[in-house]
């Protein structure tokens, strides 16, 4: 065996519902090993220990080799959507008691009477009035009185909470005015912690700010302890490497960062996916494999699946998101939810039409075949019906499936859409697949519409433990005649944590014109945001290798009620260039509308900056280069299209570069089935993605030559 | 009844509604205005032949039209073709497709090897189409010829080209033609995605499959709606409820239904409803069934059955009979701008009377009003007007049996957000001194009514005007039911708590400079159920929270706290008993508030109707005036004021003589 005490390594790590997964990437081979642990929902840090003790033993890797833990964790989102965040009180301006109570005055469902609305995340009883308001130029208009402070103070100890935040309205004119009040406030509450809305995001429009500070302050307590127990028992393993959260920004966040920013790790996972499919595209193209303009990553689980947008090698951002019942206002990649997962049920209405989901039968009692007690079919039974799935090789074979109680639940919806013989419950379960994909195709399509953005330019990239199975049914669906299928497709998470830089937005507000005369103002709030940028990202780590800035503006016509954000080029920001913002966003404009308005006067209102700390990247694994005609591994019927057929069976981690596979087959991993249908041809590349083409598709969406 | 198979037609309802939202989202990111934008005052389908849409979104635009029917403007065109695009906006020719002035309906011809296979809809609330005020709307119109300009249906592109005559016409008739054109844009670029996505599924299911789920669809949203509206148990039932006037006389607006149920079969009677109004209040039907008269009944059914897909079909169960002349069923030219004000009354009506069929399931009264309160700011160193949305302000929700309303919110006629304060005090001279919930507003009850909106704001400006459209229910409440108490009425104050303090009640355009405060209060929904029932908890918990006062614990209640803020039981449960012995009625009907029962004991309902039916028979043009002539007769000293109401109605038996002999002499005319 080499010597490979010069080894060193760094490790991904993705806490799920059901596993926790890592990957190992080790320098300066560019091996990379992966390992799936089942997760503990109520002590994740005890999967990722567990696991990583597995890992290592495993691949003989000495603790004090490890140079960087990147890890991404469900713990802000489940503490939202779960409302398990600690107790916070919220101070808000006289006459604003209510900003959490009337929200943006909106019903989450406009057509159910019975729906009632969110349950505000601070009890009306624990929300605060002050004397304290500040107009909208930032003058200060009131300010309480020390006694007035003092029994504020006292009513909120009575309140018994563990954190307050502080919120006053048109606070981004003036943060110095609303921090002094919160400091007042945090020295008579010691036991208490206490932040000002500024300081989590200073963008107008109190609700949304209110949100962001009250989660970020629920949420803190539970994140610090957390990771404050994670670091301890990776120490106590003898792992001193720094660790580094994945943040819904793409980017990671030093251990620090994310205890006092939670709020910040709110996608955490799937953000690193997408910025892992970003990344192995990017690859691609640069590798030859033809450009790739544009990537759907395509995230399938056992609940839901995601798609996000990559174009021109960047993740598509949004600034307004929704997580469980709350508005999110911060640039996070745009995550878009399509429905359907492998535990979506099958079930049929009183009119006898076939419905697939919304209802999960989640992890547990999961499908009918995990023999756990699950008795109403799921899209998972359905591959298991129709041969798509090895009822003995599911994840490598670590769980046996109940093929037979699969077809037994499916027979029954066959039956019942009039199909009898021996091939009722493939009939029964490929028209359920048909529903659920027809149902995804038709959620991302209107998706792609929010972007303006045509699938028939899009790779997609699928990874999750169901992603590989289904997506080409839902590209012939959708129209996507490209395929990128990432090797291990079931940790792809894990692998985006290992290949992100350090990422933090900053933001500020500021409405005023621009090119008219005095722009100073507008470069002085930018010199300052670059400044808090830098510093911050300096503090980030030694582990960064450079820092740049990214720089962006949100900008209207004067008179216009919407902004349009534009993205600012190095060049235009480093000259001070007014004129050069002023002309970018009049082709924006020009590009979404069709027109520009030379007579109006251009408004700013935001300012945008984004610090990135770069990690020194790892190198991918490479594998050797094959025959062009791999050896199948076996066969076995598969259902497609009213009929069985013997499709030829692959195994992932025997495929070599340049391998090429015409469809029908089948090819397994220990983390996920790919299903190649009639028509695709697939080929492998020397990092081991396999890249699938469908010719006839192709033609469609293709202009001729 | 259904040729699909039932997985082909699952797939194609799913894709068919999927292409109307796709419409709805091209629309909404190339939108001009925040109309389109931010307020999503827009629409999207697919219609059939006929013109009834088997396609609507779930999701986004206005959720209540899909029972308009564009039947009328596909009949009025001659030669479709394709590349053709239809557009109106005139409520009267295209029979109630369009509902007021601003908003254009277009229709874009869809086709498949040259056979017309279906149509695109969409509509866009424009920012002005003219007429005598700027956006178009104001209450205080009486014609259609005061609200702007009107196009009847008529091609607004001809095989792909533009109607330049038509574009011609439109610029040098409205305010905003920048704007207007910018949405009519957006709006081809919608019908074009959708008729790209119709294309695309025609080519993986084939024709055949496409004009089949066009009917099928219908047929299984009739199938699923039915089965929903069986659950009303055979029978006749009736609702009445009012507007508190239609703001150019003082008499209220009596709206009437009888609904029959036979085996899921709706019919939905309006006789009985007052004659159309002098003011953009009339909601213009033709008689048919409309959108804005069946949008509760879409509620109802949703609510009960969330797989219903959304289409016409779901209505297919449901026939109205609306008197012509009426303010649900007005003659032209009679004014239509502030429609969905009574629209927001229907809503009440049809809940009212679903309510007295299943008692455990309808709320009671929503707050009933919806209310964006403008400002329009005059800048005297431009010479321009500055206007912004202020706040939209809405009541509670109605409780219901098992529930309290929802406080400070309600969708159930539109779902629109508000604005940040920040947003606003940025762009015009403005303090919000208060925006929050109204304590005490919601309708007492075993079931709490939910709390309106209260906003105070005052003006920093020289000088402007605030506008309120839809203001309403001053005068009646919105009702409780089962026992439940009504709401507390709107209210609107000019410099509360200041020497110069003035209760407004319902305002068209207020004038207003520098230092003036404006306080806008709004109803609660009403209550369900015996308020002395109500769990003590539950009522701590609402002191707690502010949304009940201690006062009004122990009066509605009967909850008395001790000193340290816990539930005195024995306290409580005396009070709950002098209450009990106190009150006049049982405690288990409906509440409408002392106002509506003083105007019904003076006009009972033997007696409007037949008024209304004598007013019908008169000729159109003397109708309002001879209505008019009869109250004056009758109440002759009713002006908008509470005393003046009191004072009018407090002897019923005498009102009620001289009303008897002033429609004798109508009749006798």
């Amino acid at each position: 065996m080499a010597d490979t005490s010069s080894h060193r390594y760094r490790v991904g790590i993705d806490v799920g519902g059901t596993f926790t997964d890592f990957v190992l990437s080790e320098w300066p081979t560019g091996r990379l090993a992966y390992h799936k642990e089942p997760s503990v929902p109520a002590d994740p840090s005890r999967a990722v220990t567990d696991g990583m003790r597995t890992l290592l033993a495993r691949e003989t890797c000495p603790p004090s080799a490890i140079d960087l833990i990147v890890h991404g964790t469900t713990l802000a989102l489940n503490t939202t959507i779960q409302r398990r965040g600690a107790p916070v009180a919220l101070v808000a301006s006289r006459g604003n008691r209510d900003v959490l109570e009337i929200a943006r005055c909106r019903m989450p469902n406009s057509y159910d009477f019975r729906a009632g609305k969110e349950e505000p995340l601070v009890p009306r009883a624990h929300v605060f009035e002050l004397s304290a308001r500040i107009a909208a130029n930032g003058d200060v208009l009131e300010t309480p009185g020390e006694e007035e402070i003092e029994e504020l103070a006292g009513a909120i100890r009575t309140a018994g909470v563990e954190a307050l935040a502080v919120m006053f309205v048109n606070a981004p004119s003036n943060p110095a005015f609303e921090q002094s009040i919160a400091d007042q406030l945090a020295e008579l509450l010691p036991k208490v912690a206490v932040s000002s809305s500024t300081t989590v995001w200073p963008e107008i429009r109190e609700y949304e700010r209110a949100v962001a500070t009250t989660l970020n302050a629920s949420i803190n307590p539970l994140m610090s302890d957390y990771l404050n127990l994670l670091q301890r028992r990776l120490a106590d393993d003898g792992i001193a490497a720094p660790i580094y959260i994945t943040a819904s920004n793409g980017g990671t966040l030093s251990l620090a960062t994310a205890q006092q920013r939670p709020i910040e790790t709110m996608l955490s996972g799937p953000a690193a996916g997408v910025a892992a499919a970003t990344r192995v595209a990017r690859d691609m193209s640069d590798n030859g494999a033809g450009q790739i303009d544009g990537v759907l990553s395509f995230d399938m689980g056992g609940t839901s699946s995601d798609i996000a947008l990559s174009l021109g090698g960047e993740p598509s951002y949004t600034n307004r998101t929704h997580v469980g019942d709350f508005p999110l206002m911060m640039p996070v990649v745009g995550i878009s939810a399509i429905g359907a997962g492998g535990g979506s049920i099958v079930w049929m209405d009183a009119q006898g039409v076939l419905k697939v989901g919304p209802q999960s039968a989640g992890a547990d009692p999961g499908p009918v075949c995990y023999g756990r007690g699950g008795t109403e079919p799921t899209v998972t039974d359905c591959y298991v019906c129709l041969g798509v799935l090895d009822p003995d090789e599911f994840l490598g074979g670590a769980q046996k499936l109940d093929r037979d109680a699969a077809i037994a639940a499916l027979t029954e919806v066959g039956a019942r859409l009039g199909f009898d013989g021996d091939d009722a419950a493939a009939r029964g379960a490929e028209a359920a697949l048909s529903i659920a994909s027809a149902n995804m195709a038709s959620e991302m399509l209107k998706a792609l519409a929010q972007n303006g953005v045509d699938p028939g330019q899009l790779a997609l990239m699928p990874f999750g433990g169901a992603g590989p199975t289904h997506a080409m049914l839902l590209a012939e669906e959708v129209g996507i005649a490209t395929l990128i299928i990432p090797p291990a497709a079931g940790t792809f998470c894990a692998l985006g944590a290992l290949i992100a830089d350090v990422k933090r937005d900053f933001v500020r507000s500021l409405r005023r014109a621009i090119g008219a005369d005095d722009d100073a103002a507008v470069w002085d709030a930018f010199t300052q945001l670059e400044t808090e940028a830098l510093d911050w990202v300096a503090s980030e780590g030694d582990i960064l290798s450079r820092d740049r800035l990214q720089h962006g503006a949100d900008m209207r016509y004067a008179g216009q009620g919407f902004d349009l954000a534009v993205d600012l080029p190095m060049q235009a920001v480093a000259d001070r260039d007014t004129a050069a913002l002023v002309e970018l966003f009049h082709r924006e404009h020009e590009k979404h509308y069709g027109f520009r308005d030379l007579d109006s006067t251009v408004e700013i209102t935001t300012l945008r900056v984004r610090a990135i700390g770069e990690v020194p990247p790892i190198e991918l694994p490479t594998i050797a280069g094959g025959s062009k005609q791999p050896k199948a591994a076996g066969s076995r019927p598969v259902w497609h299209q009213g009929s069985w057929s013997d499709v030829p069976i692959y195994r992932r981690d025997q495929l070599a570069a340049a391998d090429v596979i015409d469809g029908p087959a089948i090819i397994e991993q220990s983390d996920t089935t790919v299903w190649i249908l009639r028509g695709w041809t697939v080929s492998a590349d020397s990092r081991g993605n396999l890249l699938a083409r469908n010719a006839q598709q192709a033609a469609k969406t293709e202009p001729a030559a | 009844m259904m040729t699909l198979d039932p997985v082909l037609l699952e797939i194609l309802n799913n894709k068919v509604t999927a292409v109307t939202e796709e419409m709805g989202h091209a629309l909404q990111r190339t939108g001009r205005t925040l109309y389109v934008k931010e307020t999503a005052d827009f629409g999207t389908a697919l219609s059939d032949l006929d013109g009834h849409f088997f396609a609507y979104p779930r999701a986004i635009g206005v959720s209540g039209f899909i029972d308009l029917d564009c039947g009328a403007t596909i009949r009025a065109v001659e030669d479709i073709e394709q590349g053709d695009v239809l557009i109106t906006n005139h409520p009267y020719i295209s029979e109630g497709l369009a509902t007021h002035a601003p908003d254009a309906h277009l229709l874009k011809p869809y086709f498949h090897d040259g056979e017309l296979i279906c149509f695109g809809w969409t509509f866009v609330h424009l920012s002005d189409m003219g007429g005598r005020v700027p956006s178009s709307i104001s209450p205080t119109n009486s014609e259609t010829y005061q609200e702007g300009f009107f196009i009847p249906p008529m091609k607004l592109l001809r095989r792909g080209e533009w109607n330049e005559d038509l574009l011609t016409l439109l610029r040098g008739n409205v305010r905003t033609p920048q704007e207007n054109i910018g949405d009519l844009k957006a709006m081809l670029a919608a019908l074009n995605v959708g008729e790209r996505r119709v294309a695309g599924i025609i080519e993986r299911h084939g024709i055949d499959a496409f004009k089949a789920c066009r009917t099928d669809l219908i047929a299984y949203s009739a199938a699923k709606a039915r089965d929903t509206l069986r659950q009303i148990p055979d029978g006749r039932y009736h609702f009445v409820d009012y507007m508190d006037d239609d703001l150019v006389s003082p008499y209220p607006v009596r709206l009437e239904v009888a609904l029959t149920a036979t085996d899921g079969e709706i019919t939905l009677d309006f006789t009985g409803t007052d004659p159309q109004v002098e003011a953009a209040f009339n909601i213009p039907t033709l008689g048919k069934r409309h959108a804005w008269l069946t949008v509760r009944l879409i509620a109802f059914i949703m609510t009960m059955d969330p797989t219903t897909p959304m289409n016409s079909g779901m209505f297919s169960p449901i026939t109205v009979k609306v008197p012509r002349g009426t303010i649900l069923n007005p003659e032209p030219p009679a004014a239509v701008g502030v429609r969905h004000a009574t629209a927001v009354r229907v809503n009440d009506l049809i809940n009212g009377v679903l309510g007295q069929a299943l008692p455990d399931v309808m709320p009671a009264a929503s707050g009933g009003a919806m209310v964006p309160i403008v400002f329009a700011q005059d800048d005297h160193r431009t010479g321009e007007t500055r206007v912004a949305v202020v706040q939209p302000m809405v009541g509670g929700t109605g409780a219901r049996l098992g529930s309290d309303g929802v406080d400070g919110r309600d969708s159930s006629i539109s779902n629109l957000a508000n604005n940040p304060i920040e947003t606003v005090e940025h762009s015009v001279e403005v303090r919000i001194r208060d925006y929050g919930v109204r304590p005490d507003s919601g309708g007492p009850g075993q079931w709490r009514g939910g709390v309106g909106v209260r906003l105070v704001f005052e003006v920093l400006a020289e000088s402007g005007r605030v506008l309120g459209r839809g203001m309403e229910r001053f005068r009646f409440r919105p009702w409780g039911t089962e026992g439940g108490r009504h709401g507390a009425p709107m209210q609107v104050i000019l410099n509360e708590g200041t020497d110069r303090e003035r209760e407004l009640g319902r305002i068209d355009v207020l004038p207003v400079q520098a230092g003036d405060v404006l306080t806008v209060l709004m109803p609660g929904g009403g209550g369900y159920g015996d308020p002395l029932t109500r769990d003590v908890e539950a009522v701590l918990r609402d002191i707690e929270a502010g949304f009940v006062s201690i006062a009004s614990a122990a009066a509605e209640y009967g909850v008395v706290l001790t000193p340290d803020g816990a539930v005195n039981h024995d306290a409580t449960a005396g009070q709950r008993d002098a209450l009990k012995t106190r009150r006049e009625d049982n405690g288990a009907g409906a509440d409408v508030g002392a106002a509506r029962h003083a105007w019904e004991s003076a006009l009972p309902d033997n007696l409007v109707p037949d008024l209304n039916a004598a007013l019908l028979n008169a000729p159109q043009a003397a109708r309002q005036r001879r209505r008019r002539d009869f109250y004056a007769g009758v109440l002759p000293d009713l002006n908008g004021g509470e005393d003046a109401w009191n004072r009018s109605l407090d002897d019923p038996d005498s009102v009620r003589d001289r009303a008897r002999s002033a429609l004798q002499a109508l009749l006798e005319r």
